[in-house]
């Protein structure tokens, strides 16, 4: 086995997201099967930290940083990995559209389910916050995805989660997205009074809901 | 009143200060609204889009402007409020979305819940003030829930309470509701009688709604709480030096910014500063980190001459258990030994602001009473008081429990609890309810049996008619 591989691990456990992207690059560079890169590297990397923070080894500055390193690394190999080189292929579990709703600044709660998120193997694209159901909805266009999730901490903004799923009704989308919601002022019931496709109240339950989602 | 004591060395105080500033010069604050900019340009600091970097001395001259204490005026006169100095001023939790039931039930707050935790701190003995957003009524409409909120503390109580800080127009409703009561800006802008709080969004910004509320209050002449809420580990470092350095740094802006609009406004240095869990990256209050962050403001509001605002019965716990009472105690008992003049959240709260609790409420409300009786200490001003005499009287073997002195005195120097059971096993054992039940018993006896003071008749009709016609227009 190429000692990178190792290297890349340690890299994501290390939360080092310099060194992932330099080791990335050298990947390209040296045209090292970047395929086994990700499956013996970044994925075993992120595996390990989840398993730790399954354990309560790990903690959230652990589990984020890796996430890091883990989304630098893969953006400097996504070009060849869509190219289809190396042996096999690699795909991600799913495209992820994240952000924290209109007239809501809140950003704390979504970063912690971005970056689990990331470390099961999802593809998360955080939109920021603030962000209109039209922002929503064209960055889920725009790079394929399958879930929506939609964060607010405020009883005055959880009505644009609602907003998001009347968007999708309206522009016909309703079946091409799932729609996820969360943050500490929402509920079970909220969800199901909007009629969104899931709620989770922390973040390690919102990566099961996506998975149960995606099956 | 017990001195208080402090938790820093002049050295501490000196390198936290100067950081502070040095965060404010070198890598500045952010303003969203364009009318702060524009009050910061007029001052001559410089800006670079919405940052603006302020000048240390500047910084300095312009908190020495804000008052050492000002004076709360309450329509009833006799609870009048002096925030500052030496006073200590409570009142219920502010801002929780949930009610938690005694049963373990989680819902939705209403405003009959609002209307419910008003009166309580209305009719309790140790909190001062009624406070403000003392839960989230969910099912009024939020364009005119400032405008009901106010209503519930004008016609539940008579105390002195906090208004809407969301935004300049809702800012304005509640000074002129407060004025009508009290007759006119003129008399509010002479006797301050509304007082609000106002969030920096940490680390190192101000948002459009909270300046437009600042704008508001300082135009009017109100007082207002500048606070800030650092998450050591997440909004802020993860040292406690380091968090309370950018928290510092965040209250100066926001302190500076009130006294160029107005000088002389009465400013409150607030400290809301905690952890953030490692674990589920959740705020975390009930902990000794929190008592540390919130003696050490009251600590540096003494050092900058203004009132301190920080602590309460803060807790985690989701249920009023040991949990809840150990933590509310501790960060209650810190900020009042410590000096804080303002203590929101004294009652009520569990889950890091998440939820109210009735019953939480009244076992804050005990620990009240027991702080409140701790910093009155000991009174040695009287004869009568050091009991010579009657301590000569009864001599060696006697015992004082038929002396007019023990008589006399017990009722005033006892705390007497209204809540903890003191009762043998066997009168406990009869019923064997915990403080828990006690607590759901008590509160909804002090209900029923709460009369709320009357409202001058004509007044009322002016703050109804203020009412109906501002939410007609909000709701159009
Ligand atoms: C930190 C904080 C702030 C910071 C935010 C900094 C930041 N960068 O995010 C600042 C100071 C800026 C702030 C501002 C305000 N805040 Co604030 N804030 C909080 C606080 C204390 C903690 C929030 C937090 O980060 N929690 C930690 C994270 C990890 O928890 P979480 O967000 O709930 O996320 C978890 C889950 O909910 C879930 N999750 C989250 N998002 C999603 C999304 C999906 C799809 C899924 C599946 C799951 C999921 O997973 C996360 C991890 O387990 C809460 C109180 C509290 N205890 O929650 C108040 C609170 C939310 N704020 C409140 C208020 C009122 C405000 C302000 C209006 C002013 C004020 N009075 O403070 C402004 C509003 C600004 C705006 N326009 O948004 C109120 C809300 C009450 C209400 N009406 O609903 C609260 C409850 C405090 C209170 N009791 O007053 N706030």
């Amino acid at each position: 086995m190429n000692p990178i591989f190792e290297e890349i691990k340690d890299a994501i456990v290390d939360g080092d997201e310099d060194l992932a992207i330099e080791l990335a690059e050298k990947v390209v560079e040296e045209k090292i099967d970047p395929v086994q890169a990700v499956q013996l590297g970044f994925i075993k990397g992120i595996e390990e930290v989840g398993a730790a923070w399954t354990n309560g080894e790990a903690f959230l500055p652990d589990v984020m940083m890796a996430a890091d390193a883990m989304k630098a690394g893969m953006d400097v190999l996504e070009a060849v990995l869509a190219a289809g080189e190396g042996e096999g292929t690699y795909e991600d579990k799913g495209k992820i559209v994240l952000g924290t709703v209109e007239g809501d600044i809140h950003d704390i709660g979504k970063n912690i389910v971005g970056a689990l998120l990331t470390s099961a193997g999802f593809k998360v694209y955080d939109i920021g916050i603030d962000q209109k159901a039209e922002d929503f909805v064209a960055k889920a266009d725009e790079v394929g995805a399958k879930i929506i999730a939609a964060s607010s901490l405020l009883t005055t903004t959880m009505k644009s989660q609602k907003v998001l799923v009347e968007y999708l009704d309206d522009q016909n989308l309703r079946d091409t997205y799932k729609v996820i919601i969360g943050g500490g002022p929402t509920s079970k019931k909220w969800g199901e009074d909007i009629g969104a496709d899931g709620w989770a109240e922390t973040a390690d339950e919102a990566v099961a809901l996506c998975k149960q989602l995606l099956e | 009143m017990l001195p208080k004591f402090d938790i820093l060395t002049d050295e501490q105080i000196d390198k936290i200060h100067n950081n502070s500033l040095k965060i404010l010069q070198e890598i500045g604050v952010e303003f969203s609204y364009d009318p702060a900019i524009e009050v910061f340009k007029k001052h001559g600091q410089r800006v670079e889009g919405h940052r603006v970097f302020l000048d240390s001395d500047f910084v300095k001259k312009m908190v020495e402007k804000a008052p050492a204490q000002f004076t709360l005026h309450a329509r009833n006169p006799e609870h009048n409020l002096i925030c500052g100095g030496e006073n200590i001023i409570y009142m219920p939790g502010y801002g929780a979305p949930f009610v938690y039931d005694a049963d373990g039930g989680k819902r939705d707050a209403t405003m009959a819940d609002y209307d419910n935790f008003v009166k309580l701190a209305g009719a309790s003995k140790n909190l001062h003030m009624t406070g403000g957003t003392v839960v989230e009524p969910t099912d009024v409409e939020d364009e005119i829930r400032h405008l009901k909120m106010a209503y519930s503390h004008i016609i539940n109580s008579d105390k002195c309470f906090m208004g809407s800080s969301s935004g300049y127009e809702h800012a304005k409703d509640c000074i002129e509701l407060t004025a009508v009561l009290h007759g006119g800006l003129d008399v509010i802008k002479e006797k301050p009688a509304l007082i609000c709080l106002v969030n920096s969004v940490t680390p190192l910004k101000y948002d459009d709604r909270m300046l437009g509320g600042l704008m508001a209050y300082a135009e009017a002449g109100q007082p207002m709480v500048i606070a800030s809420l650092v998450m050591a580990g997440s909004t802020g470092p993860a040292t406690l030096a380091g968090a309370m350095s950018l928290q510092n740094a965040e209250v100066l802006a926001g302190i500076t910014l009130t006294q160029c609009i107005n000088p002389g406004t009465p400013v409150v240095y607030g400290c809301t500063s905690a952890l953030t869990d490692m674990s589920t990256g959740s705020l975390s209050i009930g902990n000794p980190e929190n008592a540390l962050f919130v003696s050490a403001s009251a600590q540096f509001a003494r050092f900058y001459g203004v009132p301190c605002r920080g602590g309460g019965g803060l807790s985690d716990a989701k249920t009023v258990d040991a949990q809840a009472g150990y933590e509310s105690m501790m960060t209650l008992f810190a900020a009042s030994s410590t000096g804080v003049n303002f203590v929101m959240h004294t009652a009520g709260i569990l889950q890091y602001y998440m939820a109210m609790s009735y019953e939480k409420f009244m076992v804050d409300d005990e620990i009240a009473g027991m702080v409140l009786r701790y910093l009155k200490g000991f009174d040695c001003d009287s004869d009568e008081k050091m009991a010579y005499e009657v301590i000569e009287k009864v001599g060696p073997g006697g015992h004082f429990l038929t002396q007019k002195h023990t008589r006399k005195n017990f009722k005033t120097e006892f705390f007497r609890p209204a809540l903890s059971d003191r009762q043998s096993f066997d009168s406990w054992s009869k019923d064997s309810l915990d403080t828990k039940q006690r607590a759901k018993l008590k509160w909804q006896e002090v209900l029923a049996s709460y009369t709320p003071p009357e409202l001058d008749p004509v007044i009322k009709e002016k703050v109804e008619a203020f009412i109906e016609k501002r939410s007609k227009e909000l709701l159009k």
